[in-house]
């Protein structure tokens, strides 16, 4: 008699691609990750009182109505609700490199979508103000922040709009977007970060002098990283430069993979040196992974 | 290069099969969108042509392999000549043209020089090339030149000469020729001729070629050899002294073929008119020997020739010599008539009975001798004459010192003392003491040497011993005396001594049978025969062979006479000996007319009748012999004219081929299953 496989707490990104709505989508994955957390460290980041709340057993004492419990002797539970000071950019990398996918059906760029409607979720039930930036050589889509009503759907529409294609020149967009965005906030980069690291680092500088705190998730194909084909010969093509190269997977693997692995070394050590959050995710990866990356280095702000 | 078998080229189209299998299993890149191209561009490229490299290895390899095997199977062999060549000094050629007899077969001779034109070509311009002609000697025609055309020219200078092969000569003379050329280049030795099993023998061969000297060798004598019948040799006494010849004239025929040949006629002829016709037959690889005697003699010389109607190698069918028939001189037999009872009987008997004697005998005692007679004779036997006076005794010697003829017999009337002083200067002993056995026994002739003229025809029955010998002098033989035979004792019996020109024989018994029984055996008239004619006949060959050097007699009072050789040509030899005699060297086969003022005389030259055996020899062993066998056949190269087969035979390519191909086809494997194993690891 087999077992039944135990129900996974992360869904899969796969499985997410079957959503058709984002704002569903986002909703199901912060609403899953938000319940997942028994002991949230993030209520909210603001001490602003909205209600009370019944206490359940396993709720932090911490947030106890002592007074209340010595007047009513109930159990109440305060809460709280964060500020909307900060506002929150997120700049898609919609570049055609960014429409890969290898074994599964969600394209890097999808998983980006996933992860942006996400955060923008996570951030707008925080009440952040949340804005979408989306570039390739230059910025083609810009939905600057907001905390209104009705702003989400606004994201998630130009978001579910975005298409892949063109060049990528990274650090001139993060270098466009320094200028931009004027107001300081927090400005989330999801891209494959396919340049050089040097000059992503100057932009990554320029971000930070403007103020910005960063993070950057580097959304890759699994097998971009492994470099996994079963071809003895592949006829590889540039996505963007359309550039066609002759290789044999096998003898090419090991030397792809070291420098493969040298580069995202080298964007870890880019992106510390600027003090910007770099998680590295791959498309197999659940949003969740993400999500709490996020907002772990956010606590620790 | 040849191909045995060159239908199997057709083969070649199996090479479609690889080249198809590479094409539909060639792996077909599918093209796949790759985002981190830049990282791949930056792993080092040259794997991949390595990879691709592999493949058209793969199929070079297994293209090579099947062309190799169809290769093989057409059997290729090399038959060109001309060995692979230093290319980095220029080497010493010495071109070796057989010139023998046997090149004078169909135009043996004229393929012989395109070869040796060939072989000039094929040298580079600064080579020294040296020009040889050899049969059984060897001439150098030219030393080394770099000028071709010289060389050239003397290749077409050249003919086919009359004598044998010696190949071990030729080699010799190239070797010793090659010697004295400076050079750092190869050393090259290109012989070419028809290759006869005559011309070289390994039992006898001793020379081989140093090492750094390579042999090439050009076969022009064809893989058949025709089939010949030969006269190889004629036996015949030169000189006889009677109208009828008694002796045999044996000619000795051989057939040098395979097959069988019958009703060859042997056709004898003197003077150009046949005595005789003989109808022989031939088995195989057989020798027949055909006699004829009794026949008449002109007086002088005559000219006589075997001929044989074989119709094939003609030089060999036909064989010269002479018989000269002479006048007898006249010999004086001298004895003791003192008793008045003649002591040689016998002996006169025995001189008498054959007309072919050199001498006709006169029987005189002592002292009814002219001594000033003495000199119209040319034999004078003592036979036991006694005591001599003084007067004949000086006659005899001046006689004898004059190049006069004697034999000497003793016996009981001859006086020791008497004897030692008056002939003491020509006797080729000193008498001792007379030996008489006792009644009843005798002493036997034993120690002979039965190499010598007068006792070789008893060589073969050995019988000379029957004869009983009672009474006999010791003798001391003086010094450059010559003891022919000895009695049991070990004393002397037949003594030879020459004094001045003359020659003296003496027997220490008697002619007569006072100590001996020998004149009433059956020896005797042959061993009195063989004394006269060893006394009194002087070598004459009833032929020469080519090359041999004879000596034509001076006319009396008057120079050597003018010769005109076979051919018809005049000599112009001067090679002339003290005696005013001519020595001329056998060039052409053939009779030389020499033109005496009194009447002609001839001298017959003939080939050596082993050149019609056109019989190939044994190359290998001959390679082996002259290069030393594996060691020194470094460098030598054998190119005979053989078949296609039998090169492709001795050749064998097909083997190192096939060997190649599989090696190649190992190799393909081992690479095929390394980059199948590189790929499944990766």
């Amino acid at each position: 008699m087999s077992t039944p496989a135990a129900p996974t707490r992360f869904l899969d990104p796969e499985l997410l691609a079957r959503v058709g709505s984002l704002e569903l989508l986002a909703r199901t994955v912060v609403e899953g990750f938000m319940s997942g957390l028994h002991r949230s460290p993030f209520t909210g980041f603001s001490t602003e009182f909205t209600e009370y709340r019944q206490y359940n057993p396993g709720d932090d004492l911490r947030y106890l109505d002592w007074r209340l419990l010595a007047r009513t002797d109930r159990y109440f539970i305060k809460k709280y609700r964060a500020d909307t000071n900060t506002q929150c950019h997120l700049l898609i990398d919609t570049s055609a490199s960014m429409n890969y996918a290898h074994a599964s059906s969600v394209t890097k760029l999808q998983y980006a979508q996933f992860l942006a409607a996400s955060l923008a979720y996570l951030l707008n039930r925080q009440q952040d103000a949340v804005g979408l930036v989306a570039f390739a050589d230059k910025v083609h889509t810009h939905v600057p922040a907001r905390n209104r009503t009705g702003h989400m759907r606004t994201i998630f529409g130009n978001l579910s709009l975005l298409q892949p294609g063109g060049e990528t020149d990274l650090a001139a967009s993060l270098h466009q977007l320094a200028e931009i965005l004027t107001r300081r906030g927090i400005v989330v980069v999801i891209s494959d970060f396919y340049d050089q690291p040097d000059r992503l680092g100057e932009s990554f500088q320029h971000l930070r002098f403007k103020g910005h705190d960063t993070v950057a998730f580097q959304v890759l194909d699994q097998n971009e990283l492994d470099f996994d084909f079963n071809d003895a010969v592949l006829l590889l093509e540039d996505a963007e430069t359309q550039e066609q190269m002759p290789v044999l997977p096998d003898v090419v693997m090991d030397g792809y993979r070291d420098r493969m692995r040298r580069h995202v070394d080298d964007m870890r050590t880019c992106a510390a040196a600027n003090n910007v959050d770099y998680e590295l995710l791959t498309t197999k990866q659940p949003l969740d992974f993400a999500l709490l990356s996020f907002l772990s280095r956010r606590a620790g702000k | 290069m040849s191909f045995l078998t060159p239908l199997f080229f057709l083969g070649v189209a199996a090479l479609a099969a690889p080249i198809l299998v590479h094409l539909v299993r060639r792996t077909r890149a599918r093209r796949v969108q790759f985002p981190a191209l830049v990282f791949v561009r930056q792993v080092p490229q040259r794997t991949i042509r390595r990879r691709t490299l592999h493949n058209l290895l793969l199929l070079l390899l297994r293209c090579l392999a099947i062309l190799l095997i169809v290769i093989a199977f057409t059997r290729p062999f090399f038959s060109g000549g001309s060995a692979a060549r230093d290319n980095s000094a220029a080497g010493a050629t010495v071109i070796l043209i057989d010139n023998s007899l046997s090149m004078r077969r169909e135009n043996l001779f004229a393929e012989a020089q395109r070869r040796a034109e060939g072989a000039l070509d094929e040298a580079r311009n600064d080579e020294q090339i040296a020009l040889m002609s050899f049969d059984k000697r060897y001439t150098v025609i030219n030393r080394f030149l770099t000028d071709k055309n010289r060389v050239r020219f003397g290749i077409s200078s050249l003919g086919a000469g009359w004598d044998a092969t010696d190949y071990e000569q030729a080699l010799r003379g190239a070797e010793s020729l090659l010697s004295e050329v400076q050079t750092t280049g190869p050393k090259r030795i290109v012989m070419i001729s028809d290759f006869q099993m005559p011309g070289w023998s390994q039992a006898t061969a001793t020379f081989k070629l140093s090492n750094n000297t390579q042999l090439t060798t050009f076969d022009v004598g064809g893989n058949n050899p025709p089939p010949n019948i030969a006269i190889t040799n004629v036996e015949a006494r030169g000189v006889v002294f009677g109208q009828k010849y008694l002796d045999n004239v044996v000619v000795h025929v051989s057939n040098f073929s395979d097959t069988p040949r019958d009703h060859i006629q042997v056709d004898f002829q003197i003077n150009d008119q046949t005595v005789e016709k003989r109808d022989i037959s031939l088995n195989s690889r057989d020798s027949r020997v055909v006699e004829f005697t009794g026949f008449n003699l002109n007086d002088g010389t005559n000219r006589c020739t075997i001929n044989i109607a074989a119709g094939d190698f003609a030089p060999d069918n036909r064989f010269y010599f002479t018989l000269r028939r002479e006048t007898p001189a006249k010999g004086l037999i001298i004895e003791n008539a003192s008793r008045g009872r003649s002591d040689s009987l016998h002996l006169q008997s025995a001189l008498t009975t054959d007309d072919d004697l050199p001498f006709t005998f006169a029987l005189k005692s002592a002292g009814s001798v002219d001594p000033a007679s003495i000199p119209d004779y040319a034999l004078v036997v003592l036979n036991d004459s006694g005591p001599l006076s003084p007067t004949l005794a000086d006659a005899l010697v001046r006689f004898v010192n004059g190049g006069g003829q004697m034999i000497v017999s003793t016996g009981p009337r001859t006086s020791p003392d008497s004897f030692n002083t008056t002939l003491q200067q020509i006797s080729p002993v000193t008498l001792r003491e007379a030996v008489q056995t006792k009644m009843g026994e005798s002493v036997a002739i034993t120690q002979v040497k039965f190499d010598h003229p007068i006792f070789e025809v008893f060589q073969e029955s050995g019988r000379l011993a029957s004869a009983n010998v009672i009474g006999y002098f010791r003798s001391e033989p003086r010094q450059n005396a010559s003891v022919l035979a000895r009695f049991e004792d070990g004393s002397p019996a037949l003594v030879e001594a020459t004094t001045g020109k003359g020659r003296v024989l003496l027997f220490t018994s008697s002619l007569g049978p006072s100590w001996n029984d020998l004149p009433l055996t059956p020896l005797y008239l042959p061993f009195i025969h063989q004394m006269v004619r060893y006394a009194g006949t002087h070598e004459e060959n009833a032929w020469y062979g080519l090359g041999q050097t004879f000596t034509v007699n001076k006319e009396k009072e008057a120079g050597p006479p003018a010769i005109d050789t076979p051919s018809g040509t005049r000599l112009s030899e001067n090679r002339i000996t003290p005696d005013g005699d001519l020595l001329v060297t056998a060039r052409e086969p053939g009779f030389y007319r020499l033109r005496y003022n009194a009447a002609p005389g001839f001298a017959a030259v003939n080939s050596d009748g082993a050149e019609g055996d056109f019989t190939k020899l044994n190359f290998g062993e001959f390679m082996a012999g002259v290069t030393g066998g594996a060691g020194g056949a470094e460098g030598a190269e054998a190119n005979r004219n053989l078949s296609g087969e039998e090169i492709e035979g001795r050749q064998r390519v097909w083997w190192a081929l096939l060997l190649v191909a599989l090696l190649l086809l190992l190799a393909e494997s081992f690479l095929a299953r390394r980059t199948k194993m590189v790929k499944m690891i990766g």
